[in-house]
Protein backbone atom coordinates (compact mmCIF):
# COMPACT_ATOMS: atom_id res chain seq x y z
CA UNK A 1 0.00 0.00 0.00
CA UNK A 2 1.22 3.44 -1.37
CA UNK A 3 1.76 6.15 1.21
CA UNK A 4 -0.87 7.97 -0.63
CA UNK A 5 -3.37 4.89 -0.10
CA UNK A 6 -2.96 4.67 3.54
CA UNK A 7 -2.97 8.25 4.01
CA UNK A 8 -6.36 8.58 1.92
CA UNK A 9 -7.59 5.24 3.99
CA UNK A 10 -6.75 7.14 7.47
CA UNK A 11 -8.33 9.90 6.08
CA UNK A 12 -11.66 8.30 4.45
CA UNK A 13 -12.24 6.72 8.73
CA UNK A 14 -12.28 10.41 10.21
CA UNK A 15 -15.30 11.57 9.50
CA UNK A 16 -17.51 8.05 9.70
CA UNK A 17 -15.76 7.66 13.03
CA UNK A 18 -16.25 10.82 13.97
CA UNK A 19 -20.04 11.19 13.01
CA UNK A 20 -20.14 7.50 14.50
CA UNK A 21 -24.20 7.89 13.08
CA UNK A 22 -24.15 5.23 9.93
CA UNK A 23 -27.18 2.96 10.07
CA UNK A 24 -26.88 1.88 6.61
CA UNK A 25 -25.55 3.78 4.33
CA UNK A 26 -27.17 2.58 0.92
CA UNK A 27 -26.62 4.46 -1.84
CA UNK A 28 -28.77 6.98 -2.24
CA UNK A 29 -31.53 5.77 -3.89
CA UNK A 30 -35.14 7.93 -3.23
CA UNK A 31 -37.47 5.39 -2.10
CA UNK A 32 -40.84 4.21 -3.82
CA UNK A 33 -43.33 6.42 -3.64
CA UNK A 34 -41.31 9.76 -1.84
CA UNK A 35 -41.73 11.88 -4.98
CA UNK A 36 -45.00 13.97 -5.97
CA UNK A 37 -46.10 12.77 -8.92
CA UNK A 38 -45.09 15.92 -11.01
CA UNK A 39 -41.22 15.18 -10.39
CA UNK A 40 -41.61 11.93 -11.12
CA UNK A 41 -43.35 12.81 -14.87
CA UNK A 42 -40.44 15.55 -15.10
CA UNK A 43 -37.20 13.66 -13.99
CA UNK A 44 -38.22 10.74 -16.51
CA UNK A 45 -38.95 13.29 -19.37
CA UNK A 46 -35.49 14.37 -18.64
CA UNK A 47 -33.93 11.18 -18.78
CA UNK A 48 -35.60 10.62 -21.96
CA UNK A 49 -33.23 11.63 -24.86
CA UNK A 50 -29.84 10.49 -22.66
CA UNK A 51 -31.36 7.24 -22.50
CA UNK A 52 -32.38 7.90 -26.07
CA UNK A 53 -28.84 7.64 -26.71
CA UNK A 54 -27.96 4.77 -24.91
CA UNK A 55 -30.40 2.25 -26.43
CA UNK A 56 -28.85 3.58 -30.18
CA UNK A 57 -25.54 3.33 -28.78
CA UNK A 58 -25.94 -0.39 -26.91
CA UNK A 59 -27.98 -1.29 -30.74
CA UNK A 60 -24.86 -0.12 -32.73
CA UNK A 61 -22.71 -2.08 -30.44
CA UNK A 62 -25.11 -5.39 -30.66
CA UNK A 63 -25.02 -5.37 -34.77
CA UNK A 64 -21.19 -4.41 -35.11
CA UNK A 65 -19.50 -6.75 -32.55
CA UNK A 66 -22.13 -9.06 -31.18
CA UNK A 67 -19.49 -10.57 -28.75
CA UNK A 68 -19.92 -6.75 -26.81
CA UNK A 69 -23.62 -7.09 -26.11
CA UNK A 70 -22.18 -9.95 -23.97
CA UNK A 71 -19.63 -8.37 -22.37
CA UNK A 72 -21.99 -5.19 -21.45
CA UNK A 73 -24.53 -7.54 -20.27
CA UNK A 74 -21.51 -8.87 -18.03
CA UNK A 75 -20.61 -5.27 -16.80
CA UNK A 76 -24.84 -4.68 -16.19
CA UNK A 77 -24.67 -7.60 -13.80
CA UNK A 78 -21.56 -6.29 -12.02
CA UNK A 79 -22.64 -3.19 -11.17
CA UNK A 80 -25.45 -4.52 -9.69
CA UNK A 81 -23.98 -7.20 -8.00
CA UNK A 82 -21.26 -4.70 -6.24
CA UNK A 83 -24.24 -2.65 -5.18
CA UNK A 84 -25.91 -5.16 -3.77
CA UNK A 85 -22.84 -6.36 -1.54
CA UNK A 86 -21.63 -5.29 1.71
CA UNK A 87 -18.49 -3.25 2.03
CA UNK A 88 -16.08 -2.75 4.71
CA UNK A 89 -17.38 0.08 6.28
CA UNK A 90 -15.33 1.83 9.96
CA UNK A 91 -18.42 2.42 11.75
CA UNK A 92 -19.96 -1.37 11.07
CA UNK A 93 -22.82 -0.42 9.20
CA UNK A 94 -23.93 -1.87 5.84
CA UNK A 95 -22.94 0.44 2.81
CA UNK A 96 -22.81 -0.73 -0.75
CA UNK A 97 -20.91 0.92 -3.92
CA UNK A 98 -23.08 2.34 -6.25
CA UNK A 99 -20.48 1.67 -9.26
CA UNK A 100 -21.63 4.70 -11.11
CA UNK A 101 -18.12 5.97 -11.66
CA UNK A 102 -16.80 2.97 -12.71
CA UNK A 103 -19.33 2.33 -14.97
CA UNK A 104 -18.75 5.78 -16.64
CA UNK A 105 -15.24 5.61 -16.74
CA UNK A 106 -14.83 1.94 -18.39
CA UNK A 107 -18.23 2.13 -20.73
CA UNK A 108 -18.70 6.05 -21.02
CA UNK A 109 -22.48 7.94 -20.54
CA UNK A 110 -24.63 6.73 -22.99
CA UNK A 111 -23.62 3.40 -22.11
CA UNK A 112 -23.75 3.62 -18.52
CA UNK A 113 -27.33 5.62 -18.57
CA UNK A 114 -28.60 2.59 -20.65
CA UNK A 115 -27.24 -0.02 -18.18
CA UNK A 116 -28.20 2.04 -15.39
CA UNK A 117 -31.80 1.71 -15.87
CA UNK A 118 -31.74 -1.84 -16.16
CA UNK A 119 -29.68 -1.97 -13.15
CA UNK A 120 -32.03 0.79 -11.32
CA UNK A 121 -34.86 -1.46 -12.28
CA UNK A 122 -33.17 -4.76 -10.78
CA UNK A 123 -32.58 -2.91 -7.36
CA UNK A 124 -35.81 -1.64 -6.94
CA UNK A 125 -37.31 -5.38 -7.99
CA UNK A 126 -34.57 -7.26 -6.03
CA UNK A 127 -33.76 -5.43 -3.36
CA UNK A 128 -36.13 -2.85 -2.46
CA UNK A 129 -33.49 -0.32 -3.13
CA UNK A 130 -35.26 3.02 -5.15
CA UNK A 131 -38.27 2.38 -6.91
CA UNK A 132 -40.26 2.01 -10.06
CA UNK A 133 -42.35 5.53 -9.36
CA UNK A 134 -39.12 7.53 -8.71
CA UNK A 135 -37.52 5.72 -11.52
CA UNK A 136 -36.97 8.58 -13.91
CA UNK A 137 -35.48 10.94 -10.77
CA UNK A 138 -33.11 8.03 -9.64
CA UNK A 139 -31.65 7.41 -12.88
CA UNK A 140 -30.91 11.35 -13.64
CA UNK A 141 -28.45 11.33 -10.21
CA UNK A 142 -27.04 7.82 -10.26
CA UNK A 143 -26.73 7.03 -14.36
CA UNK A 144 -26.19 10.44 -16.38
CA UNK A 145 -25.25 13.57 -13.63
CA UNK A 146 -22.87 11.25 -11.30
CA UNK A 147 -21.19 9.42 -14.65
CA UNK A 148 -21.58 12.86 -16.44
CA UNK A 149 -18.81 14.26 -13.51
CA UNK A 150 -16.70 10.94 -13.17
CA UNK A 151 -16.62 10.74 -17.22
CA UNK A 152 -15.72 14.65 -17.63
CA UNK A 153 -13.21 14.45 -14.32
CA UNK A 154 -11.28 11.61 -15.62
CA UNK A 155 -11.15 13.05 -19.41
CA UNK A 156 -9.64 16.18 -17.67
CA UNK A 157 -7.67 14.46 -15.15
CA UNK A 158 -6.10 12.68 -17.94
CA UNK A 159 -5.35 15.95 -20.53
CA UNK A 160 -3.65 17.06 -17.13
CA UNK A 161 -2.01 14.13 -16.69
CA UNK A 162 -2.60 13.69 -13.09
CA UNK A 163 -1.23 10.43 -11.84
CA UNK A 164 -4.06 7.48 -12.98
CA UNK A 165 -4.49 6.38 -9.45
CA UNK A 166 -5.36 9.88 -8.35
CA UNK A 167 -7.35 10.84 -11.16
CA UNK A 168 -9.07 8.04 -10.86
CA UNK A 169 -10.36 7.97 -7.38
CA UNK A 170 -11.23 11.66 -7.71
CA UNK A 171 -13.28 11.23 -10.50
CA UNK A 172 -15.31 8.35 -8.59
CA UNK A 173 -15.65 10.03 -5.48
CA UNK A 174 -16.44 13.44 -6.29
CA UNK A 175 -18.59 11.47 -9.07
CA UNK A 176 -20.10 9.72 -6.31
CA UNK A 177 -20.78 13.00 -3.49
CA UNK A 178 -22.20 14.30 -7.14
CA UNK A 179 -24.82 12.39 -7.10
CA UNK A 180 -25.40 12.52 -3.70
CA UNK A 181 -25.68 16.68 -3.94
CA UNK A 182 -28.44 15.96 -7.23
CA UNK A 183 -30.46 13.34 -4.85
CA UNK A 184 -30.89 16.14 -2.16
CA UNK A 185 -31.54 18.69 -4.73
CA UNK A 186 -34.25 16.43 -5.78
CA UNK A 187 -35.57 15.91 -3.00
CA UNK A 188 -35.79 19.88 -2.16
CA UNK A 189 -37.11 21.17 -5.35
CA UNK A 190 -39.74 18.81 -4.65
CA UNK A 191 -40.33 19.16 -0.80
CA UNK A 192 -38.94 22.81 0.00
CA UNK A 193 -38.97 24.42 3.15
CA UNK A 194 -41.82 26.47 4.45
CA UNK A 195 -39.50 29.64 5.58
CA UNK A 196 -36.46 29.13 3.52
CA UNK A 197 -37.30 27.75 0.13
CA UNK A 198 -35.94 24.91 -1.87
CA UNK A 199 -31.76 26.21 -0.94
CA UNK A 200 -32.56 25.50 2.94
CA UNK A 201 -34.46 22.24 2.29
CA UNK A 202 -31.65 21.07 -0.04
CA UNK A 203 -29.39 21.90 3.30
CA UNK A 204 -31.25 20.08 5.64
CA UNK A 205 -31.52 16.37 3.23
CA UNK A 206 -27.51 17.54 2.29
CA UNK A 207 -26.91 17.46 6.30
CA UNK A 208 -29.41 14.41 7.43
CA UNK A 209 -27.82 12.41 4.59
CA UNK A 210 -23.77 13.99 5.06
CA UNK A 211 -22.64 11.29 7.76
CA UNK A 212 -23.86 8.40 5.53
CA UNK A 213 -22.33 9.49 2.19
CA UNK A 214 -19.12 11.44 2.73
CA UNK A 215 -17.01 8.16 4.24
CA UNK A 216 -18.71 6.03 0.95
CA UNK A 217 -17.93 8.56 -1.73
CA UNK A 218 -14.36 8.01 -0.40
CA UNK A 219 -14.00 4.62 0.00
CA UNK A 220 -16.14 4.13 -3.19
CA UNK A 221 -12.95 6.08 -4.69
CA UNK A 222 -10.18 3.31 -3.04
CA UNK A 223 -12.82 1.08 -4.62
CA UNK A 224 -12.71 2.03 -7.87
CA UNK A 225 -9.14 2.85 -8.35
CA UNK A 226 -8.22 -0.67 -7.26
CA UNK A 227 -10.53 -2.32 -9.46
CA UNK A 228 -9.40 -0.16 -12.06
CA UNK A 229 -6.02 -1.05 -11.32
CA UNK A 230 -6.74 -5.19 -11.35
CA UNK A 231 -8.75 -4.37 -14.98
CA UNK A 232 -6.22 -3.11 -16.31
CA UNK A 233 -3.88 -5.59 -15.59
CA UNK A 234 -5.55 -8.43 -16.35
CA UNK A 235 -8.40 -7.89 -19.10
CA UNK A 236 -7.04 -5.33 -21.17
CA UNK A 237 -8.21 -7.11 -24.45
CA UNK A 238 -11.87 -7.07 -23.37
CA UNK A 239 -11.47 -3.52 -21.96
CA UNK A 240 -10.26 -2.61 -25.53
CA UNK A 241 -13.82 -4.40 -27.28
CA UNK A 242 -16.09 -2.26 -25.55
CA UNK A 243 -14.11 1.32 -26.41
CA UNK A 244 -11.85 1.75 -23.02
CA UNK A 245 -8.47 2.54 -22.96
CA UNK A 246 -7.84 2.25 -27.15
CA UNK A 247 -4.98 4.82 -26.95
CA UNK A 248 -3.36 3.01 -23.79
CA UNK B 1 -30.42 0.33 16.50
CA UNK B 2 -30.07 3.37 15.33
CA UNK B 3 -33.12 2.91 12.99
CA UNK B 4 -35.23 2.08 16.12
CA UNK B 5 -33.78 5.66 17.46
CA UNK B 6 -34.51 7.42 14.51
CA UNK B 7 -38.05 5.57 14.31
CA UNK B 8 -39.35 6.62 17.90
CA UNK B 9 -38.15 10.33 17.13
CA UNK B 10 -39.44 10.50 13.38
CA UNK B 11 -42.84 8.66 14.85
CA UNK B 12 -43.05 11.30 18.24
CA UNK B 13 -42.49 13.78 15.40
CA UNK B 14 -45.38 13.28 13.56
CA UNK B 15 -47.55 12.38 16.60
CA UNK B 16 -46.76 15.18 18.50
CA UNK B 17 -49.68 17.74 18.80
CA UNK B 18 -52.19 15.88 17.54
CA UNK B 19 -52.37 13.26 20.69
CA UNK B 20 -51.22 13.52 23.96
CA UNK B 21 -47.36 14.03 24.56
CA UNK B 22 -47.48 10.91 26.68
CA UNK B 23 -48.83 8.79 24.56
CA UNK B 24 -46.84 10.13 20.60
CA UNK B 25 -43.83 9.15 23.18
CA UNK B 26 -45.12 6.11 23.96
CA UNK B 27 -46.26 5.28 20.21
CA UNK B 28 -42.79 6.49 18.69
CA UNK B 29 -40.71 4.07 21.39
CA UNK B 30 -43.13 1.07 20.99
CA UNK B 31 -42.29 1.09 16.84
CA UNK B 32 -38.69 2.03 17.19
CA UNK B 33 -38.34 -0.94 19.56
CA UNK B 34 -40.37 -3.14 16.91
CA UNK B 35 -38.02 -2.00 14.39
CA UNK B 36 -34.87 -2.64 16.58
CA UNK B 37 -36.43 -6.51 17.83
CA UNK B 38 -37.48 -7.43 13.96
CA UNK B 39 -36.03 -5.03 11.48
CA UNK B 40 -32.74 -6.39 11.06
CA UNK B 41 -31.61 -6.63 7.55
CA UNK B 42 -29.74 -9.39 6.64
CA UNK B 43 -27.03 -10.64 4.11
CA UNK B 44 -27.52 -13.78 4.16
CA UNK B 45 -28.52 -14.14 0.34
CA UNK B 46 -28.47 -11.17 -2.06
CA UNK B 47 -31.53 -12.42 -3.86
CA UNK B 48 -33.86 -13.25 -0.73
CA UNK B 49 -36.50 -11.41 -3.06
CA UNK B 50 -36.36 -13.96 -5.89
CA UNK B 51 -36.14 -16.94 -3.72
CA UNK B 52 -39.31 -15.48 -2.34
CA UNK B 53 -41.07 -14.65 -5.11
CA UNK B 54 -40.49 -18.41 -6.61
CA UNK B 55 -42.12 -19.80 -3.34
CA UNK B 56 -45.07 -17.18 -3.16
CA UNK B 57 -48.80 -18.51 -3.74
CA UNK B 58 -49.73 -15.99 -6.43
CA UNK B 59 -46.67 -17.06 -7.65
CA UNK B 60 -49.46 -18.95 -10.48
CA UNK B 61 -51.06 -15.77 -10.74
CA UNK B 62 -51.17 -14.03 -14.88
CA UNK B 63 -47.61 -11.62 -14.82
CA UNK B 64 -49.59 -9.37 -16.53
CA UNK B 65 -52.43 -9.01 -13.98
CA UNK B 66 -50.16 -8.53 -11.32
CA UNK B 67 -47.82 -5.66 -12.95
CA UNK B 68 -50.40 -3.67 -14.38
CA UNK B 69 -52.70 -3.45 -11.08
CA UNK B 70 -49.79 -3.08 -9.32
CA UNK B 71 -48.53 -0.20 -11.97
CA UNK B 72 -52.36 1.69 -11.19
CA UNK B 73 -52.02 0.83 -7.12
CA UNK B 74 -48.89 2.54 -7.41
CA UNK B 75 -49.89 5.79 -9.30
CA UNK B 76 -53.03 6.16 -7.08
CA UNK B 77 -51.03 6.25 -3.81
CA UNK B 78 -48.70 8.81 -5.43
CA UNK B 79 -51.26 10.72 -6.36
CA UNK B 80 -53.34 10.41 -3.06
CA UNK B 81 -54.29 13.94 -1.46
CA UNK B 82 -54.74 12.02 1.97
CA UNK B 83 -52.72 9.55 3.48
CA UNK B 84 -55.69 7.16 4.48
CA UNK B 85 -56.00 5.58 1.02
CA UNK B 86 -52.41 4.64 1.04
CA UNK B 87 -52.18 4.17 4.87
CA UNK B 88 -55.23 1.50 4.00
CA UNK B 89 -53.39 0.02 0.97
CA UNK B 90 -50.38 -0.91 2.77
CA UNK B 91 -51.99 -2.85 5.53
CA UNK B 92 -54.00 -4.65 2.93
CA UNK B 93 -51.22 -5.69 0.39
CA UNK B 94 -49.02 -6.06 3.30
CA UNK B 95 -51.26 -8.58 4.57
CA UNK B 96 -51.80 -10.43 1.43
CA UNK B 97 -48.45 -10.74 0.71
CA UNK B 98 -47.92 -12.14 3.89
CA UNK B 99 -50.85 -14.54 4.25
CA UNK B 100 -50.37 -15.61 0.68
CA UNK B 101 -46.51 -15.36 0.22
CA UNK B 102 -44.76 -17.83 1.98
CA UNK B 103 -43.02 -15.25 3.96
CA UNK B 104 -43.19 -14.41 7.44
CA UNK B 105 -44.24 -11.61 9.26
CA UNK B 106 -40.68 -11.04 10.63
CA UNK B 107 -39.15 -11.55 7.44
CA UNK B 108 -41.59 -8.79 5.64
CA UNK B 109 -40.47 -6.60 8.62
CA UNK B 110 -36.71 -7.25 7.52
CA UNK B 111 -37.28 -6.14 3.88
CA UNK B 112 -39.04 -3.32 4.97
CA UNK B 113 -36.38 -1.84 7.08
CA UNK B 114 -34.03 -0.98 4.27
CA UNK B 115 -35.98 1.93 2.90
CA UNK B 116 -36.90 2.43 6.16
CA UNK B 117 -33.74 4.34 6.97
CA UNK B 118 -34.33 6.50 3.87
CA UNK B 119 -38.12 7.11 5.05
CA UNK B 120 -36.53 7.93 8.58
CA UNK B 121 -33.80 10.32 7.31
CA UNK B 122 -35.61 12.24 4.71
CA UNK B 123 -38.71 12.31 7.12
CA UNK B 124 -36.39 14.18 10.09
CA UNK B 125 -35.40 16.53 7.54
CA UNK B 126 -38.94 17.18 6.61
CA UNK B 127 -40.21 17.38 9.72
CA UNK B 128 -37.65 19.64 11.79
CA UNK B 129 -37.04 23.60 10.10
CA UNK B 130 -34.64 26.58 11.49
CA UNK B 131 -36.47 29.10 12.30
CA UNK B 132 -35.74 32.43 14.05
CA UNK B 133 -38.65 32.45 16.45
CA UNK B 134 -39.53 28.87 18.35
CA UNK B 135 -43.24 28.52 17.79
CA UNK B 136 -44.59 25.37 16.57
CA UNK B 137 -45.65 22.30 17.73
CA UNK B 138 -42.23 21.35 18.92
CA UNK B 139 -39.71 23.49 19.47
CA UNK B 140 -35.35 23.20 20.29
CA UNK B 141 -33.24 25.98 20.86
CA UNK B 142 -30.29 25.73 18.42
CA UNK B 143 -27.29 27.97 17.58
CA UNK B 144 -29.51 31.68 18.03
CA UNK B 145 -32.28 30.45 17.02
CA UNK B 146 -35.25 27.65 16.94
CA UNK B 147 -35.58 24.22 15.53
CA UNK B 148 -38.96 23.87 14.93
CA UNK B 149 -41.45 21.63 13.55
CA UNK B 150 -44.85 23.53 12.78
CA UNK B 151 -48.15 21.70 12.25
CA UNK B 152 -48.03 22.60 8.33
CA UNK B 153 -44.59 20.37 7.99
CA UNK B 154 -46.14 17.29 10.19
CA UNK B 155 -49.14 17.07 7.95
CA UNK B 156 -46.48 17.58 5.02
CA UNK B 157 -44.23 14.62 6.44
CA UNK B 158 -47.89 12.48 7.46
CA UNK B 159 -48.54 12.77 3.80
CA UNK B 160 -45.35 12.01 2.18
CA UNK B 161 -44.58 8.90 4.40
CA UNK B 162 -48.18 7.30 4.11
CA UNK B 163 -47.29 7.62 0.25
CA UNK B 164 -43.99 6.09 0.56
CA UNK B 165 -45.47 3.06 2.36
CA UNK B 166 -47.87 2.40 0.18
CA UNK B 167 -46.04 2.33 -2.89
CA UNK B 168 -43.66 0.26 -1.22
CA UNK B 169 -45.91 -2.35 0.04
CA UNK B 170 -47.15 -2.18 -3.82
CA UNK B 171 -43.70 -2.87 -4.88
CA UNK B 172 -42.80 -5.33 -2.42
CA UNK B 173 -46.49 -7.01 -3.71
CA UNK B 174 -45.36 -7.46 -7.46
CA UNK B 175 -42.00 -8.41 -6.67
CA UNK B 176 -42.76 -10.70 -3.67
CA UNK B 177 -44.69 -12.59 -6.26
CA UNK B 178 -43.48 -12.34 -10.05
CA UNK B 179 -39.72 -12.92 -11.01
CA UNK B 180 -38.19 -10.22 -12.65
CA UNK B 181 -37.61 -12.86 -15.95
CA UNK B 182 -41.73 -12.37 -15.72
CA UNK B 183 -41.86 -8.60 -15.66
CA UNK B 184 -39.04 -8.57 -18.39
CA UNK B 185 -41.48 -10.63 -20.97
CA UNK B 186 -44.58 -7.95 -19.89
CA UNK B 187 -42.34 -5.05 -20.65
CA UNK B 188 -41.70 -6.76 -23.98
CA UNK B 189 -45.08 -7.29 -24.66
CA UNK B 190 -45.08 -3.52 -23.91
CA UNK B 191 -43.66 -2.46 -26.80
CA UNK B 192 -40.21 -1.67 -24.71
CA UNK B 193 -36.92 -1.76 -27.14
CA UNK B 194 -36.17 -4.63 -27.50
CA UNK B 195 -32.47 -4.63 -27.39
CA UNK B 196 -33.16 -3.02 -23.34
CA UNK B 197 -35.41 -6.44 -23.17
CA UNK B 198 -33.08 -8.47 -24.17
CA UNK B 199 -29.59 -7.35 -22.15
CA UNK B 200 -32.04 -7.20 -19.08
CA UNK B 201 -32.86 -11.14 -19.54
CA UNK B 202 -28.72 -11.85 -20.06
CA UNK B 203 -28.10 -9.08 -16.88
CA UNK B 204 -30.55 -11.50 -14.92
CA UNK B 205 -28.98 -14.91 -15.80
CA UNK B 206 -24.82 -13.21 -15.01
CA UNK B 207 -26.41 -12.10 -11.60
CA UNK B 208 -26.18 -15.92 -10.06
CA UNK B 209 -23.10 -16.90 -12.38
CA UNK B 210 -21.20 -13.71 -11.06
CA UNK B 211 -22.39 -13.82 -7.25
CA UNK B 212 -21.20 -17.96 -7.18
CA UNK B 213 -17.43 -16.49 -8.25
CA UNK B 214 -17.71 -13.55 -5.67
CA UNK B 215 -18.65 -16.22 -2.79
CA UNK B 216 -15.79 -18.38 -3.72
CA UNK B 217 -13.39 -15.64 -4.28
CA UNK B 218 -14.65 -14.19 -0.68
CA UNK B 219 -14.52 -17.29 0.78
CA UNK B 220 -10.88 -17.99 -0.31
CA UNK B 221 -9.72 -14.09 0.87
CA UNK B 222 -11.18 -14.57 3.80
CA UNK B 223 -9.68 -18.12 4.46
CA UNK B 224 -5.87 -16.33 3.80
CA UNK B 225 -7.02 -13.31 6.30
CA UNK B 226 -7.99 -10.95 3.64
CA UNK B 227 -10.74 -9.23 5.97
CA UNK B 228 -8.17 -8.67 9.02
CA UNK B 229 -8.29 -5.05 9.48
CA UNK B 230 -10.27 -2.30 7.98
CA UNK B 231 -7.23 -1.00 5.64
CA UNK B 232 -6.85 -4.45 4.52
CA UNK B 233 -10.67 -5.11 3.71
CA UNK B 234 -10.72 -2.52 1.30
CA UNK B 235 -7.63 -3.63 -0.25
CA UNK B 236 -8.70 -7.11 -0.52
CA UNK B 237 -12.01 -6.02 -1.71
CA UNK B 238 -11.02 -3.92 -4.58
CA UNK B 239 -8.86 -6.73 -5.33
CA UNK B 240 -12.13 -9.18 -5.16
CA UNK B 241 -14.11 -6.73 -7.58
CA UNK B 242 -11.46 -6.44 -9.63
CA UNK B 243 -10.63 -10.26 -10.66
CA UNK B 244 -14.77 -10.85 -11.01
CA UNK B 245 -15.02 -8.52 -13.15
CA UNK B 246 -12.40 -9.33 -15.45
CA UNK B 247 -12.94 -13.44 -14.74
CA UNK B 248 -16.80 -12.26 -15.87
CA UNK B 249 -15.88 -10.73 -19.07
CA UNK B 250 -13.77 -14.00 -19.83
CA UNK B 251 -16.34 -16.13 -19.02
CA UNK B 252 -18.72 -14.07 -21.21
CA UNK B 253 -16.44 -15.10 -23.97
CA UNK B 254 -17.29 -18.50 -23.39
CA UNK B 255 -20.74 -18.23 -23.20
CA UNK B 256 -20.71 -15.96 -26.52
CA UNK B 257 -18.64 -19.36 -28.03
CA UNK B 258 -21.30 -21.45 -26.91
CA UNK B 259 -24.44 -19.24 -27.87
CA UNK B 260 -22.86 -18.86 -31.56
CA UNK B 261 -22.33 -22.55 -32.03
CA UNK B 262 -26.41 -22.91 -30.85
CA UNK B 263 -27.34 -20.50 -34.20
CA UNK B 264 -27.51 -16.86 -32.03
CA UNK B 265 -28.42 -14.79 -34.51
CA UNK B 266 -28.64 -11.33 -32.08
CA UNK B 267 -32.06 -12.41 -30.91
CA UNK B 268 -32.83 -14.62 -27.44
CA UNK B 269 -36.01 -16.87 -27.26
CA UNK B 270 -37.37 -18.41 -24.30
CA UNK B 271 -39.87 -20.67 -23.73
CA UNK B 272 -42.71 -19.21 -21.46
CA UNK B 273 -45.13 -20.74 -19.31
CA UNK B 274 -48.37 -19.81 -19.78
CA UNK B 275 -50.26 -18.06 -17.11
CA UNK B 276 -53.62 -16.94 -18.05
CA UNK B 277 -55.51 -14.31 -16.39
CA UNK B 278 -57.93 -16.90 -13.27
CA UNK B 279 -61.07 -15.38 -11.77
CA UNK B 280 -60.14 -14.95 -8.58
CA UNK B 281 -57.13 -13.00 -9.22
CA UNK B 282 -58.51 -10.57 -11.20
CA UNK B 283 -61.29 -10.19 -8.85
CA UNK B 284 -59.19 -9.36 -6.03
CA UNK B 285 -57.16 -7.45 -7.75
CA UNK B 286 -59.60 -5.55 -9.55
CA UNK B 287 -61.76 -4.80 -6.69
CA UNK B 288 -58.77 -3.36 -4.82
CA UNK B 289 -58.25 -1.21 -7.48
CA UNK B 290 -61.59 -0.04 -8.36
CA UNK B 291 -61.67 0.57 -3.97
CA UNK B 292 -58.32 2.30 -4.10
CA UNK B 293 -59.94 4.29 -7.15
CA UNK B 294 -62.97 5.31 -5.62
CA UNK B 295 -61.24 6.54 -2.42
CA UNK B 296 -58.59 8.73 -4.09
CA UNK B 297 -61.92 10.63 -6.40
CA UNK B 298 -63.54 10.92 -3.02
CA UNK B 299 -60.39 12.27 -1.25
CA UNK B 300 -59.66 14.59 -4.30
CA UNK B 301 -63.38 15.94 -4.33
CA UNK B 302 -63.68 16.49 -0.18
CA UNK B 303 -60.46 18.33 -0.64
CA UNK B 304 -61.34 20.40 -3.67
Amino acid sequence: MGKREKWLTVLSAAPGLALCIAPSAAAMHIMEGYLPPVSCVVWGAVCLPFLAAGVASIRRVAREKRKALLLLAMAGAFVFVISSLKIPSVTGSCSHMTGTGLAAILFGVPATAALGVIVLVFQAVLLAHGGLTTLGANTFSMAIAGPLVSWGLYRAGRKLRLPKKLNVFLAAALGDLFTYCVTSLQLAMAYPSADGGAAASAVKFLGVFAPTQLPLAVIEGLLTMLVIMGMETYAKQELRLIGYAEEV
Amino acid sequence: MITGVLAALVLFGLCAGAMPAGAAAALGILAGAALWIFGRHSHGGVLVIDVYARRSRYFAWSPALKTAACVLLLILCVVSPTSWVPLALALILAALTVAGGGITPRDYLALLSFPAVFLLLSGLALLWDYAPAGDGVLAVPFWNGWLVVTAAAQARARLVTARALGAVSCLYFLSLSTTLPEILAVLRRAHVPQVMTELAILIYRYLFVLLSAYGAMKDAAASRLGYSGFARSIRTTGAVYGNLLSSSFRRSGACFDAMESRCYDGEIRFLQREKPVTLPAALLLGGLAAAAAAGTLLAVRSCG
